[in-house]
């Protein structure tokens, strides 16, 4: 049953996959074009490590994007037939939305793999000087992390009805409109600021997407 | 098991539509016709008996199992044709097969692979480039496959040219004829459920009209033209579902009546009336004629 299903997967995602496999190996190697001085004085060394961090965010642009895509690729099919086959057939629903998770969920597999290649390939080109490390691996775990995290919470929201959909925006809608409301009126308090931070750092879920994402550290 | 289907005291509500009290039995090995016009509430009944939406209240028992309760294990034993094409377009049709056949332990490849010559389906064809009538050859072809004991067959041949539907059909009375099975199947198309249907159930406005054997559905409906009838008539033996002048050229009044026998001529003579001339019905004259009563009947309670 899962062998079909991720063949489905496959045959829905593939065009995906294969630009995202492009992307995902090109980024280490373009994130790190101009870094290779010899020699390099201490301003040099300092300077390409913050080039190195700046470029870096993209890594975790690129995680988002095919997490996204890909959980939104997974359930076009069944949204375009209002699901009445998925429910049409004889498997409990639960273990429907397991089986198609875990399908998507092994196609990030190639993304994540050509990222670390990509990664391994930028880092072996590179001459660093003394001082400069390359972190190819821990990155592309930090990579694999983030991709299954947007991919699980937009695959969440994905196989959830517009209903839900509905509710998630509306709530999200009805917090910036009290924080503006709250800001209108002088009111000292910035919890949209607070909520996000706590979402972003850790142990927030998306602490993963920020901090150091940099191939390139001392 | 004596019945396929037994629902009692199903409610749903949907924004305006509801479904009240229904109650349907379906008997193990019959090919029963579910017939209402558009909008009747057929598409969500089935929908309702297959765990699809959940029901507010009530009791569904199919195959001898609780719907929604056991419906991933029920759903093995059941070959379902939806009102629209539900099928992945990106797939071919030999795609399309393996990824059904991955859900059902009893599919029969065999009988795929012959179905699949008999409708003249090509194999690699994309689904999402099919006819009409291919695809909904392709979706009988499925749920034949998988060996069910009860089809549902929501508007099964809608939309279907004539050789498409004459083969769809024949398909369907080949398998249940050689493997005993139940068929539930809805329609509008009334015509054609009365040359394959021995029982007849008839649905609109959320409810239940009637529900009985065809031949009795088609027997005891008759349209009869009368004269002399005095204008209230009280304590029919039959169920007279309208009475109407027999318009210009016509003498006397035109009833139509459920429950007809012939014995029950001598009412017109105890009542002074004459009785001109009784008519069978068709199913779809009689659907029509129910339909009427029934919205009569409704119109006058609201």
């Amino acid at each position: 049953m899962f062998k079909v299903i991720l063949h489905t997967q496959w045959k829905w995602s593939r065009l995906l996959i294969a630009a995202s496999l492009v992307a995902a190996f090109a980024l280490p190697i373009l994130t790190v074009q101009g870094f290779g001085i010899a020699d390099p004085t201490v301003w040099e060394a300092r300077s390409i490590l913050r080039a190195a961090e700046s470029r870096s965010v993209w890594y975790a642009v690129l995680a988002a994007g095919i997490g996204l895509l890909l959980a939104t690729s997974v359930w076009s099919a069944d949204h375009r037939g209002d699901h009445v086959y998925a429910l049409s057939l004889p498997v409990a629903r639960w273990r429907f939305v397991v089986l198609r998770f875990a399908a998507g969920g092994l196609l990030l597999l190639v993304p994540v793999v050509a990222f670390w290649a990509g990664a391994l390939l930028a880092s072996a080109a590179l001459s660093l000087p003394y001082g400069l490390h390359a972190y190819p691996t821990a990155l592309a775990l930090r990579f694999a992390l983030a991709t299954v995290v947007a991919y699980a919470v937009f695959f969440a929201i994905s196989s959830g009805t517009t209903r839900a959909a509905g509710v998630v925006l509306a709530i999200v809608g009805g917090l910036v409109v009290v924080q503006v409301l709250l800001h209108g009126a002088d009111v000292d308090i910035d919890f949209l600021q607070d909520l996000f931070g706590r979402a972003v750092s850790w142990p927030g879920p998306f602490g993963v997407f920020a901090g150091r994402w940099a191939l390139i550290g001392v | 098991m004596n019945n396929a289907i037994e629902v009692v005291g199903l409610c749903y509500r949907v924004k305006s539509f509801e479904i009240h009290d229904l109650a349907l039995t379906v008997p193990a090995g019959s090919v029963y016709g579910f017939l209402g016009p558009n909008g009747a509430g057929k598409t969500t009944t089935i929908q309702l008996l297959l765990g699809q939406r959940r029901a507010a209240r009530g009791q569904m028992t199919v195959l001898g199992g609780s719907m929604p309760r056991d419906a991933a294990r029920l759903l093995q034993r059941l070959g379902y044709v939806p009102e629209r094409p539900h099928l992945y377009p990106g797939l071919t049709v030999t795609e399309g097969l393996r990824y059904h056949a991955a859900f059902y332990p009893r599919w029969d490849s065999q009988r795929a692979a012959e179905l699949l010559h008999r409708f003249s389906l090509e194999g690699d064809q994309r689904i999402g480039g099919l006819s009409k009538g291919e695809t909904g050859k392709l979706m009988v072809l499925l749920a034949l496959a998988q060996h069910p004991e009860l089809l549902v067959l929501d508007e099964p041949t809608d939309g279907l040219d004539p050789v498409v539907r004459r083969d769809v059909i024949a398909a369907l009375l080949d398998y249940v004829s050689s493997h005993s099975a139940t068929v539930f199947i809805s329609s509008h198309l009334v015509h054609e459920l009365e040359r394959i249907c021995d029982w007849v159930g008839l649905m609109d406005r959320g409810r239940l009209v009637a529900e009985m054997p065809m031949q009795r559905f088609k027997n005891g409906i008759k349209r009869l033209r009368v004269t002399g009838a005095p204008a209230a008539v009280e304590d029919t033996p039959f169920v007279l579902l309208s009475r109407e002048s027999a318009g210009v050229g016509g003498a006397g009044e035109v009833w139509v009546v459920r429950g007809w026998q012939s014995p029950m001529q001598e009412y017109f003579t105890t009542m002074g009336a004459i009785l001109r001339e009784v008519v069978d019905l068709d199913l779809e004259e009689g659907f029509v004629e129910l339909l009427r009563t029934f919205r009569g009947l409704d119109s006058r309670e609201a």
